[in-house]
Order: structure tokens, then sequence, then C-alpha cells
């Protein structure tokens, strides 16, 4: 399982939060679960960058926060998508299409490009 | 899994703590995963290691989140505080808007204030703050010469003390010396005498300031035996040769002679001591007068001198080698023992003696304005207790004192503001008017702006005052206890001690209009005495007028002579002009010209020490137009001309002073004006003294010479007839012109006139004073009718019960009276010695009396007792009218 993880590129771990939060409210150790789940088993976010990437989100918001019960019962601390982070996932999904697009078209060329100023 | 919103509002109760909550955070995940490793079929134990193991470092993360948690805190405290003050903002403008006249009052009583201290300080900030208009100004300095023995100050520099300045100087990078004068401008237009100052070399140096057009003076046409080259100025230019772009090069007419125009100096550029705004300025060596007395030096120290400091001396430094080069002069030159040179930063020159009244108005509006703030924290102080019903429902509510505290300070500051935005109207609509406090030089050099220094000013000062107004109501309309005030009904539940500071602040009111009345008072007493002075002389149906002949075309003293003889003889064919005659210089109006004499006969006086005395040139019928009577011996006649022995009538006061117990006449007095030398001259008459100088100092020594016998370049005309200004003016300026018709005729004006003219700066800073003391008694009255008018309504009760157990009304009222007469004593006990304490800042301002004039503080302590006494007339009345029936049965 060790050698299958992948290390998160800069920057993807938040639009990763934020799209596990579009199916409803999470605490942090569902959204880990949820993201593990979802990727089958090669996404693991570690909690070192886990919780400071979901206070930043709060702090800059796109995340909303509020203290609410587990499912056994213990307190636990609730986040939200706020309509602003709604919009900020809708548009980096749509950079990350792109992007992946691109790396995509690079990494599986089977030709090199044609000269570019043929005329 | 829904949200519960339980622990949020627990979390709300206890208020936010950042950390905690962090730490509850990560402990619920470490859990969750040891949950979920039992599940997968660990031991307990070993689940918890391994789920620690998987968190990594709790703490660095716990720090992290801590961090950002406090950063959210205090950004959320911001955003309550914003819309905290909003909700203030609504609030307070609502409760104003529900008391309008309370709000009138108020914002009126601010404007006043604020009004009066902004004025007053764009006038400062025009004179004593802002810099001159030069090039780095604070390395300029004047250099001036005073005589310590003879109490003489800051009198120009003879020529040779000047080169010898310029040429070794350590401390200055350049050094100009100026006089001014006026020339007469022909072939262009109407002839016209324009303003002109002869400077030397360095003169544009020292400025260090550039020419609008062509080019400054420069070293060369300093020489000796240069072409003569003029630098016009901006408004002349525009004037008199309509804005011609390639004037530099053209010749001009000055005096009969040719000049070549250099340059044109922007209307920026302004000459200090000489400032006109139509003026040229010419080489000192090409000067038709003064390039005379730079080869022939007379013993008069007549230039003003300018220096720039050299970057790394201080004014101090130069001021210690004025000090050295003295002596050293004095043994090179011998008529310069006895004076010292001495140097002073040009700005504190320039604006020498406005100083002192600028800083006496200044005070003035200071305490109108701490008057004002009395009047609006009483005003408040009532409002208060009107309002403590309010409050007292507020805080019962859960308000907190301080957002109470805060909510009041921002009424008043929002009362504050609209006080000072009315005040900056009233600074505005007065401020061309204020001019006048300057003297016409000062006014062109400073001109007095609602700048934005001025405006920051007067938002600050209104943001204190209402501070200041507010700081005691605030604080008892929050100490006040609310259980007692809903309780009790309005106007009853209102603590003792806010009655106490209203009758303080009354009482603080008439200390402060004490003061303020005194200073206007004394300036008042001391101006009625200046104008009562008799000058000496009798002006009215006295016309004057100046003619100046042009030196290069009248260059002998005969023709001077030849042309007075002519003018008056041709006046005097009038019979209706019959009483004229030329002189110069004319008391007061002009400048005095000061010369040493002796006495023949005496013993030579000490080195360097001197006799002075002031010295006019002047016809036979001078002495009769100017009413100046003839107390021994006889006047001139037309026979003491220059065929005749040299004579002179002195004053009454240097016979005094020089012939104690002896007959002056027939003494010999040794003295000559340029361009005479030394004469010696027979005294033939002793007349009346004359304040030659001005009506506020002394009359001094005179020695009258006969115009026949002592020409000047022309002279001033005076003419005694009761055909009105503009008639006499008319035929003074036909018989000129049928003399010479380019000969200018100016300053035209009816002797009173320029008279009253010389006292319009102390007028109008009296006339200034009187104003803010009449706004400083009218504010103290409404402060004593406040204070009383509220106690009279707070004791109705009180007074039914009197007036029920058979007190008269005339005792009711006097017990109102009283009251007042309480505040009234204290006010004076406090304010009569802080006036007298702080008067004597204002002796130089005084003439005639001392600052601690019984009958002013008298009056003043009069007006306030009757005004105190108005003041309680309308409650007292209100008092006596009560109906101890309705008072008893109101509660």
């Amino acid at each position: 399982m060790d050698k299958n993880r992948l290390d998160l590129f800069r920057g993807t771990l938040d639009v990763l939060i934020l799209k596990a939060l579009i199916w409803g409210p999470l605490h942090g150790y569902s959204i880990t679960d949820l993201i593990r789940r979802q990727s089958d088993e090669v996404l693991l976010v570690e909690e070192g960058t886990l919780y400071p990437a979901l206070w930043r989100l709060e702090t800059k918001g796109l995340l909303t926060a509020e203290w609410g019960l587990s499912e056994n019962n213990r307190k636990a601390k609730f986040y939200q998508l706020s309509a602003k982070g709604r919009r900020q996932l809708r548009q980096e999904m749509q950079t990350w299409d792109a992007y992946a697009t691109a790396v995509a078209k690079v990494l599986g060329a089977t030709q090199p490009p044609l000269p570019e100023d043929i005329g | 899994m829904r949200p519960n919103r339980l622990w949020r509002r627990y979390d709300r109760l206890t208020g936010a703590d950042p950390a905690a909550d962090v730490k509850d955070e990560l402990r619920f995940h470490v859990e969750a995963t040891i949950d979920d490793l039992i599940v997968q079929g660990w031991e307990p134990e070993a689940a918890r290691q391994e789920a620690e193991r998987r968190f990594g470092d709790v703490r660095a993360v716990q720090h992290i989140g801590e961090r950002m948690g406090e950063k959210m805190e205090r950004r959320k405290h911001l955003s309550e505080y914003w819309s905290d003050w909003v909700q203030d903002l609504r609030y307070a403008v609502r409760m104003l808007a529900k008391a309008p006249g309370f709000t009138v009052v108020a914002v009126l009583t601010f404007a006043l204030g604020i009004g009066a201290n902004t004025t007053i300080f764009s006038v400062v900030n025009a004179v004593l703050l802002r810099p001159l208009p030069y090039t780095n100004p604070g390395r300029l300095v004047s250099v001036a010469e005073s005589r310590p023995e003879t109490s003489i100050t800051g009198a120009g520099l003879s020529w040779p003390v000047f080169t010898e300045l310029q040429d070794h100087t350590q401390v200055f990078s350049a050094v100009a010396g100026l006089a001014g004068h006026a020339l007469t401008l022909t072939g262009r237009g109407e002839p016209a005498d324009i303003s002109t100052v002869a400077v030397t070399p360095d003169f544009f140096t020292v400025f260090a300031t550039k020419p609008l057009l062509g080019r400054v003076l420069l070293a060369d046409d300093g020489k000796r035996g240069a072409a003569a080259a003029v630098v016009l100025s901006e408004n002349l230019w525009r004037s008199r040769f309509g804005a011609d772009p390639n004037i530099a090069g053209s010749s001009v007419t000055l005096d009969q002679r040719t000049y070549t125009v250099a340059g044109v100096m922007p209307v920026s550029f302004h000459t200090p001591f000489f400032d006109q705004t139509e003026q040229m300025w010419i080489p000192l060596v090409q000067d038709p007068l003064f390039g005379g007395w730079t080869t022939r030096p007379p013993q008069v120290h007549w230039m003003a001198v300018i220096a720039r400091l050299r970057t790394d001396v201080s004014v101090s430094k130069a001021q210690a080698e004025m000090r050295t080069i003295s002596p050293a002069l004095a043994s090179q030159f011998p008529e310069e023992s006895g004076w010292v040179l001495g140097t002073e930063p040009l700005q504190r020159v320039v604006v020498g003696n406005v100083r002192p009244q600028l800083l006496l108005l200044l005070g003035a509006v200071a305490l109108v304005l701490l008057i004002a703030c009395a009047n609006i924290a009483n005003l408040l102080l009532t409002r208060a207790t009107s309002r403590s019903k309010e409050i007292a429902l507020r805080i019962a509510l859960g308000a907190n004192k301080r957002r109470i505290a805060r909510q009041l300070l921002t009424e008043n500051s929002i009362l504050g503001l609209l006080g000072g935005a009315a005040g900056i109207g009233l600074a505005w609509w007065s401020m061309s008017a204020l001019a006048l406090l300057l003297a016409p030089g000062l006014r062109q050099n400073y001109p007095i702006r609602l700048d934005g220094f001025v405006l920051g000013f007067a938002v600050v000062l209104s943001m204190a005052a209402s501070l200041l107004a507010g700081l005691a109501p605030v604080f008892y309309a929050v100490r006040s206890n609310p259980q007692q005030s809903l309780r009790e009904g309005a106007g009853a539940g209102e603590a003792r001690g806010s009655q106490r500071a209203r009758s303080f602040l009354a009482a603080a009111e008439v200390a402060l209009a004490v003061i303020v009345l005194v200073g206007a008072g004394l300036l008042l007493r001391s101006f009625s005495r200046l104008i009562a002075v008799s000058p000496g002389f009798e002006t009215d149906h006295v016309v004057k007028a100046e003619i100046s002949l042009p030196r290069f075309q009248y260059a002998k003293p005969e023709q001077w002579n030849a042309f007075a003889n002519d003018l008056m003889m041709r006046l005097h064919a009038r019979p209706d002009l019959r009483n004229s005659a030329i002189a110069a210089p004319l008391p007061i109006l002009d400048g005095a010209i000061t010369l040493p004499f002796v006495i023949s006969g005496n013993p030579p006086l000490a080195q360097g020490t001197a006799d002075t005395a002031n010295y006019v040139t002047a016809s036979p019928q001078y002495f009769g137009v100017m009413g100046i009577s003839l107390m021994r011996g006889r006047l001139f006649t037309e026979d003491d001309d220059d065929s005749m022995p040299p004579v002179v009538v002195i004053s009454q006061a240097l016979a005094k002073r020089y012939f104690p117990n002896q007959d002056p006449l027939g003494r010999q007095l040794i003295f000559g004006f340029t361009p005479q030398g030394h004469i010696s001259r027979q005294i033939v008459g002793v007349v009346g003294d004359v304040h030659d100088v001005s009506l506020a100092s002394k009359p001094g020594p005179m020695m009258y010479v006969p115009f026949a016998q002592a020409p000047l370049w022309g002279g001033e005309v005076v003419v005694r007839s009761r055909l009105g200004t503009a008639v006499v003016a008319d035929a003074i300026r036909t018989a000129t012109h049928a003399i010479d018709k380019d000969l200018p005729v100016t300053e035209i004006e009816s002797f009173p006139g320029a008279l009253d003219a010389s006292v319009a700066e102390p007028r109008f800073r009296t006339l200034l004073l009187g104003v803010f003391s009449g706004i400083a008694l009218l504010l103290a009255a409404i402060g004593i009718y406040g204070v009383v008018s509220f106690s009279v309504s707070r004791r109705t009760r009180e007074i039914g019960v009197r007036m029920a157990l058979g007190a008269s009304p005339a005792r009711v009222m006097r017990l109102v009276i009283g009251e007042s007469a309480k505040l009234l004593l204290l006010g004076l006990a406090v304010g009569i010695p802080a006036a007298l304490a702080l008067t004597r800042f204002m002796s130089t301002l005084l003439f005639g009396i001392a600052p601690t004039d019984p009958l002013t503080f008298g009056v003043v302590a009069v007006l306030l007792a009757l005004v105190a006494l108005a003041a309680a007339y309308v409650p007292a009345r209100r008092a006596m009218r009560v109906d101890p029936m309705v008072a008893l049965r109101c509660e």
C-alpha cells in the first residue's frame, strides 16, 4: 500500500478538500477518509498538512466551521463549503482539467511535434 | 451527522477560545483513528500508539492552529468594532435629530469656538509657521547693526561695514545689501514712480531664485562703469510692458537715464522689507541716489543686509562671528565704534512685531473655545439627566457601560464635527477681512489661506473639543445607578455630583471670560489713549502729496530749490491755497531721519557716542500749515536761503535736554544730511514737540532747517485748505505739471486719513479681541442661565414647599439670584488673579496703561455681575411664579 502512495502536488490538497465537502459537512477525520477511499487508497492526506490547510481555507472564508456531534457522539468540528468556496472549487477544477489534459497530451505523445513555421 | 448548534451556543457563552478549539479538534481526530483501528481488530493500547504514530507531531500542528486562530479572532473583533461604530453613528444621528434645539445650540457654540480658532490659526500658520517662499529659507538671515547704549536696534549697515562683511565673511555663502525707493519711469504711458530696489550683485544668489525670463543681475552688473541693467517684476512687466516675451535687451528710461532690461522675476518672488507687486531691481552702483553713497560714504546706516548661511554654519555660530568682527571694524572705521553687528533668522525679522499680537489673539480664541466646551459640557450634563432613564434601561437590558460611553462620545464627536464644519465656514467667510492684521508688505508675502494644514487643525481641534466637552457628562451618565434611575422619575434621579460639576463649569466659564474681557478691555483703553494723543500738530483740512524729482535730470541742489520755489509760488498764487508748504520727512507718515549733532562750544563727547535728533527740512510756511507752535525766537522766513547764514529751529525736547537752564537761541549746532556735509547752524527758534515717529512713542529732539538752505530732490507738499482733498490734489497736480509734465505726484491723501491708517493695526486687533470677548461674555451668560434655570426646574418642589411655608416671592427670587451670585463670585475669585498673571505678557501691546489697570478690572467685574444678574433673572421670575399647590401635587 505504501509504495502506491503518491505525494500530493502543492495546491492540489485545497481543491481535494473543497471537492470532498461538496457532498455535505464533514469533520477532518472523515475528509481524509473520503479522499483515501475515493482515490482507491492511493491518496493519503497527512494530518500535519490537512489541518493547517483546513484552517487556512476557513480563514479565507472558503469554508465555514461549526461544532457538532460525530457518528459516535464525540464533539467534532464540522466544515462546510461557503458560497465563495463553491465558486473557488469550480474554478480550480477547470484549471486542473486544463492542466491534466495538457500533461496527458505531452506524456501520451507518440511522435515529436511538427515544426512550427513550415511556411 | 448534522451539525448541532448546541456546542456553538456553549462556545458563545464563555467567549471564543481558539487554542482549546484546536486541541479538541486534533484530539477528536486521534480518537476517531483509534476507534477505526479497534474495529479493524487492534488491541486498544496498540491502536492508541499506532494512531499517534500516524498523526506525527501533534504539537507542531497544534501550534500552527493556535496562531491561525488568534489571527482570526483579531479580525473578527475589528469587524465587530466597525459594525458597532456604524450602529452608534446611526443611533447618534437619530438621537440628535430628535432634539433639534439642543443640537443647533451645541453646533453653533462649537462653530463659534472652532471658527475663531481656525481663523486666527490660519494667520498664525501663514505668518509664523509657513516657511518663507525661498529655496532653503532656514539658511537665510538678516544682518543688522545695533547700538546698545542708545538702544537703537535693527539699523542698516554702512557701506564700509557691508564691503568688509562681503569680502571677509567665514560664515555666509553669499551676502547682499539692498535699499529701496522709487524711480520715475517715463516713455511708457503716464510717467510713474516705480518701487525700485537697489541691490548688490549677490542679491539673487542669496535667494537662489531663477528668473521667469532673461537673466538676473550678475556680478558684472555690479561693477562700476558697467552698462546699467534692470530686472522687472512679473506684474510690472505685464502692466507696463504688455508682457512682451522679447523684453530682455530692450531699454527703459528711469529717472531720465537708460537701463537695459536683463530679465523678469516671477510673481512668486518677494523682496524682504521692500515687497511691492510692481517693482524692479537695479544694481546698487547704478542707483542715482544710493550709488553715490557707496563712493562717498556718509555716516548713516542705510543698507538692509540679507545673507545665506553656509551649510555647515548655525545661526548662533554666525552670531558669534559677528560679535568678533565688530571690535575689528571699530578700530578700522572710527565712526563705527559703539555699533554691534548682529544676525537673526530672516523669518523672525520679517514678521517681528506681528508675533506678540498673533500670540495674544491665539490665546484669546483658545480661551473662547474652552468656554464653548464648558458650555457644551453643561448642555450635555443637563441632557444626560433627562436621558438617564433611557441609559439606565439600556444598561439594565445588558448593554455594557463601555459601549454606552462609546456611543455617547460618538454622539459628541458628531456635534463637534458639525460644529467644526460650520466653524470652517465662518473662518472662510472672515478670511479676507483678516488680512488687515498684517501690514501691507506682509500681506503679500504671507497670503492667508485655508490650506490642508489649517483644515486638519480645525478637524483635530473639533474632535479634541468634543472629547473635552463630553468627558464629564459621559462619566456621570455611566456612573449613575440604573436601578435608582428607573425607580425615580426623570429629573429627580440625578446624582448630586453632576449638579456640582455643572456649577463648577459655569464658574470656570466666568473665570475664563474674565481673562478674555480684561485683555480686550486693556486693548480698548490703550487704543483710546493712543488716538487721544495730541501729536503736536493739527491736521484737520491738511492734504499731503509726494513729489520726487528724477535725479539724473534734476542733478543739482539748485535745481531742487528752484523747483520747490516755483511750485510754492504757483500754489501761493491762489488765495485758498496760500497755506501750503514743502517739507520732508513728514511726522509719523514718513520714516524719520535721525542725525548725530554736536553743540558748538561744548566739550567733545567720548569716542563712540553721539547726540542725535530727528531732522526735517521745511519751507517757512510748514509750521503754520501743521499747526506747530513757536515757543521762543522766530520761525524761518523767505530770506533764509542759501545766501544767508545757516539757521536751525529746534524742538522743545531738544532745548530742554541739551540746554537745561540755558538760552539755546544764538547757539550753534553742527550737523548735516546728505548731500551736504556737516554745517554749523545758528539756533533761531524753539517750537513745540511733535510725535515724529509714531503716536505711541514719545516726542524726541527735533531739528528743522529751511528747505532753501538744505533742499532735497522733491518732498512732501502739505496744504491746509477747506477746498476738499480732490480739489487740492488737482491743484497740486496742475501746478506740478505746469513746471514739468513728466513729474508724477503720488500718495495724495488727506492727512487725517493717512494718520488714521497708521493706527489701523492696533484698531483691528482691538476690534478682533473685542469680538472674541463679546462671544466669551455671551457664552458665559448662557452658561450661568443654563445652570440656574436647570436648578430652578429641579427644585420646583422645594420652592413650592418654601412658598407654602410662607416664603415671600422676593425671598425666592433672592434664593435663585444668590445661586447665580455664588457662581459669579467663584468665577471672579479665580479669573481675576489668573488675568493679573496673564496680562503682563501683553504689556508690549499696551500704550499708556499698566497691564494691571484697576479700572479695566473693575469694569469687567461689574459687567460680569450685571450679566450674571440678567442671566438669573428669567429663571428667578419663573421660580417666583411657582404655584405651591401644583408643585406639591406633581409627585
